[in-house]
């Protein structure tokens, strides 16, 4: 058929001078490789080891308490490491240091004040790049005096509204009933499947539709130069249908970009590690992603009046789309606005697909994101239909 | 000399003759520093996902508040658990907290109410938000229960007992915790920075370094086209042109790098340090970028391969070198080779201009090996481009 030998001389052409390799698999391959050396631990805050000391100046009931009870079980359970040291200075020292995230120093007459007498506070002292750290050690310091406080304002309330000072050893009395009325508000954790892409993936994918945009656009640019170069005539004047020369374009954008989008797909799991997910879910994804592609193209190329202009356009409109699109950063992270405009863009979609397979989806998790990705190159496609008839001029 | 400025400003022309360059010189970068600095310039908090399942009462209201009062910890409100869900499942938020239906309802008649917390699995950020939720949340059940257990002693009724265990709750409790920092953080002088400042100083040296290469593309026209043939063929020493030539990438480097400084100054306030040290890592990294796409434009042949390559080198020498994201947050080996680029000494210069208040004299090593950057790219690329303009 007329079309295929037309696509088929063009991939021979744009095989021979490279450029369909350079910017269909080179370039993307090189730079979410270069990406994923760089950013991959960074990503998801990866391997944050929390440690902490505690040095126990009292060593009253309470104080105990807090280390044997609050402290350690935790330790056991892995969310942190514990270290006891005997000296307030040294865990302080540790701190500073860095050598732990945060310290936690327990005064003398800290178990005396949650007995009633005088006021007293744990000292959490935390590294100032370990901020995150630093919370977690404010928050379980504070849970634990949540709970006697908790008692404290229960008695509070009860002699306030009996309305006299309590009698001797009545507060201790009290205070198992107190502890024994349970705590009215829980959290129930859950966790949700992620579909947060690794960051290996992340920038595989990123990258590898970023550059499809650039790649696709050599096959529909080939309808120009042949208008430049003078040979669009001799097509027009040969026995082929018109139809033909176009589809012949647009098969050539098609096999480069799946191409190209198979080889990185492939390649990138291979030696990146990325993980794309189901594969028949990811085929429908990069489908889509390619005819989305094609329609941009093809209506930049069916308004433009020479290859160059249109190449410059094209490059434009992808490393814009891809932008705001979140190739380069997570951008739905920045929330309002520019998140909502991410969303105009395909590659904000396509990403989003790979998110819902990353869920642990089957193929039909990709829909409907798929199914907006070709829907945004189906209607730009349309829309270039209507002006290709200008570009079929010699 | 004339000769030399006609064919460098020539080059420098031509580059905006296309009217895409005036997009990727002007606009493309100030976009970048705009996103960077929205989305990155405001600090890390992290952010939790809250919804609120059917009327918000004022105890929901409060707990609410609460959370949102907690540092490090930004609330953001979603219409709905699936909403919320999908937040965090996508990782736009480090957990969510779902407040249930009837919340208040539940509370003040009596019953044990639940509050969900969801995060992704394995996520850490997400277990160690946990910690500072829960402690929140208790604190919100306190008067609850202070005011059960005097009902439930039979001195005053529940409705009655609340406010009063609210304001005891409120008021100073005998045990605190005290919080301070200590140490000196790597991240120190990022303290002070404006929220464009950071973004700029990279951007500026990713962009320079960029468009620089992108211009090679005009060199090798230059050659296709024979344009350097014609020229060769003037009474001008060879010299002369691979001088011009030179001239023109620095103009072009020079146009985008003076441009971003005086942009992102008048648009954002950045602060670029002192001017007289400014001014010579901008000149001396125009003269690296000049060298790269000399380079570039003397070996490659087609303006495909130079393009491709181009951006590849571009944006990817600019990551390793620490032009997207700092240095300090490299792993240790990949800082020893980030040394390599000239990218690495540039922001290095920068950051000592901006962060840390230096001046010309402070940033002369960084100069130094930007000098020896753009000697040795010069002095290769004038070598090659006069190899293959005169065989």
């Amino acid at each position: 058929m007329a079309a295929l030998l037309i696509a088929l001389k063009d991939l021979r052409q744009r095989l021979r001078d490279r450029s369909a390799y350079l910017w269909g698999i080179v370039a993307p391959l090189g730079l979410a490789a270069i990406f994923s050396l760089l950013f991959s631990d960074l990503a998801t805050g990866a391997a944050l080891d929390v440690r902490f000391a505690v040095s126990d100046q009292d060593g009253g009931a309470a104080a105990r308490a807090f280390v044997e009870q609050g402290l350690l079980p935790l330790d056991a359970q892995g969310v942190f490491a514990v270290e006891e040291v005997a000296s307030a200075a040294e865990a302080r020292q540790k701190a500073t240091a860095g050598d732990v995230d945060a310290a936690f120093v327990i005064p003398e007459g800290f178990s005396a004040a949650a007995e009633g007498n005088g006021t007293s506070a744990i000292e959490v002292v935390a590294n100032v790049d370990s901020p995150i750290a630093g919370q977690v050690a404010s928050a379980v310091a504070g849970q634990f005096i949540g709970e006697i406080n908790a008692v404290g304002t229960a008695l509070g309330t009860y002699f306030t509204l009996v309305g006299r000072a309590p009698e001797a050893g009545e507060a201790e009395a009290l205070v198992p009933e107190a502890m024994a009325v349970p705590a009215p508000l829980a959290l129930a954790e859950t966790t949700a499947n992620s579909k947060e892409l690794s960051a290996d993936t992340f920038y595989s994918a990123g990258m590898a539709i970023l550059f499809l945009f650039l790649t696709v656009q050599f096959g529909v640019l080939g309808l120009l130069e042949e208008r430049q170069n003078g040979t669009m005539g001799r097509l027009l004047a040969a026995p082929i249908s018109r139809r033909a020369i176009v589809v012949g374009k647009a098969l050539t954008s098609f096999v480069l970009g799946v191409v190209s989008m198979g080889v990185l797909v492939v390649g990138t799991t291979l030696l990146l590690g990325a993980s794309w997910g189901n594969s028949v879910g990811v085929a429908i994804l990069v489908l889509a992603g390619v005819i989305a592609a094609m329609g941009i193209m093809f209506v930049v190329a069916a308004v433009a009046r020479t290859p160059e202009q249109a190449g410059n356009v094209q490059s434009i409109i992808a490393f814009v789309l891809a932008m705001l699109g979140g190739s380069f950063f997570p951008i739905a992270q920045a929330g309002g606005l520019i998140a909502k405009l991410s969303l105009i863009t395909p590659h904000a979609w396509f990403l989003r697909g790979l998110g819902d397979l990353a869920a642990g989806g089957g193929a039909g998790a990709v829909f409907p994101a798929a199914l907006y990705v070709a829907l945004f190159g189906l209607v730009t496609g349309g829309l270039a239909m209507f002006r290709v008839g200008k570009v079929l001029t010699p | 000399m004339i000769k030399i400025l006609t064919v460098g400003w020539a080059n420098t022309l031509r580059l905006f003759r296309q009217r895409s360059n005036i997009f990727f010189v002007f606009v493309f970068p100030l976009l970048i520093i705009l996103l960077l600095g929205v989305m990155f310039g405001g600090g890390f908090d992290a952010l939790v996902a809250v919804s609120v399942e059917g009327e918000e009462g004022p105890l929901a209201a409060s707990l609410v508040e609460s959370l949102d009062a907690l540092d490090d910890i930004s609330v953001e409100r979603f219409a709905s658990v699936e909403a919320a869900t999908d937040a965090v499942q996508r990782g736009r938020v480090t957990a969510g907290v779902l407040i249930p239906a009837g919340f208040d309802a539940g509370l003040l008649g009596g019953e044990a109410v639940e509050v969900g917390f969801l995060t992704r699995p394995g996520d850490q950020n997400g277990m160690l938000t946990l910690e500072a939720v829960r402690a929140v949340v208790a604190a919100a059940g306190t008067p609850i229960r202070a005011a059960r257990f005097v009902a439930a002693e039979g001195v005053a009724s529940f409705e009655a007992a609340l406010p009063v265990a609210q304001l005891i709750a409120s008021g100073e409790p005998s045990l605190t915790v005290t919080y301070a920092t200590a140490g000196e953080s790597v991240f120190e002088d990022f303290e002070n920075l404006g929220t464009f400042d950071m973004g700029a100083g990279s951007q500026l040296v990713l962009f320079m370094f960029l468009t620089s290469l992108a211009g090679a593309a005009d060199l090798i026209l230059t050659r296709r086209l024979g344009v350097a043939r014609r020229m060769l063929s003037t009474p001008t020493s060879t010299g002369v042109i691979l001088m011009g030539e030179a001239a023109g990438r620095f103009g072009v480097a020079m146009v985008q790098g003076v441009y971003i400084m005086v942009g992102t100054l008048l648009i954002f306030g950045v602060n670029w340090g002192d001017p007289l040290g400014a001014a010579a890592v901008v000149i001396l990294f125009a003269l690296v970028g000049s060298g790269a796409a000399m380079l570039s434009g003397s070996i490659f042949r087609n303006e495909q391969q130079a393009g491709g390559l181009g951006v590849l080198l571009g944006i990817g020498l600019a990551a390793i070198g620490g032009a997207m994201v700092p240095i300090e947050l490299f792993p240790s080996t990949m800082q020893t080779i980030a040394r390599f680029t000239p990218h690495a000494w540039a922001i290095d210069a920068f950051a000592e201009l901006v962060r840390r208040d230096g001046g010309l004299l402070d940033i002369l090593p960084q100069l130094g090996v930007l000098a020896a950057f753009a000697a040795f790219f010069l002095v290769l690329a004038t070598w090659r481009l006069h190899r293959v303009l005169t065989h």
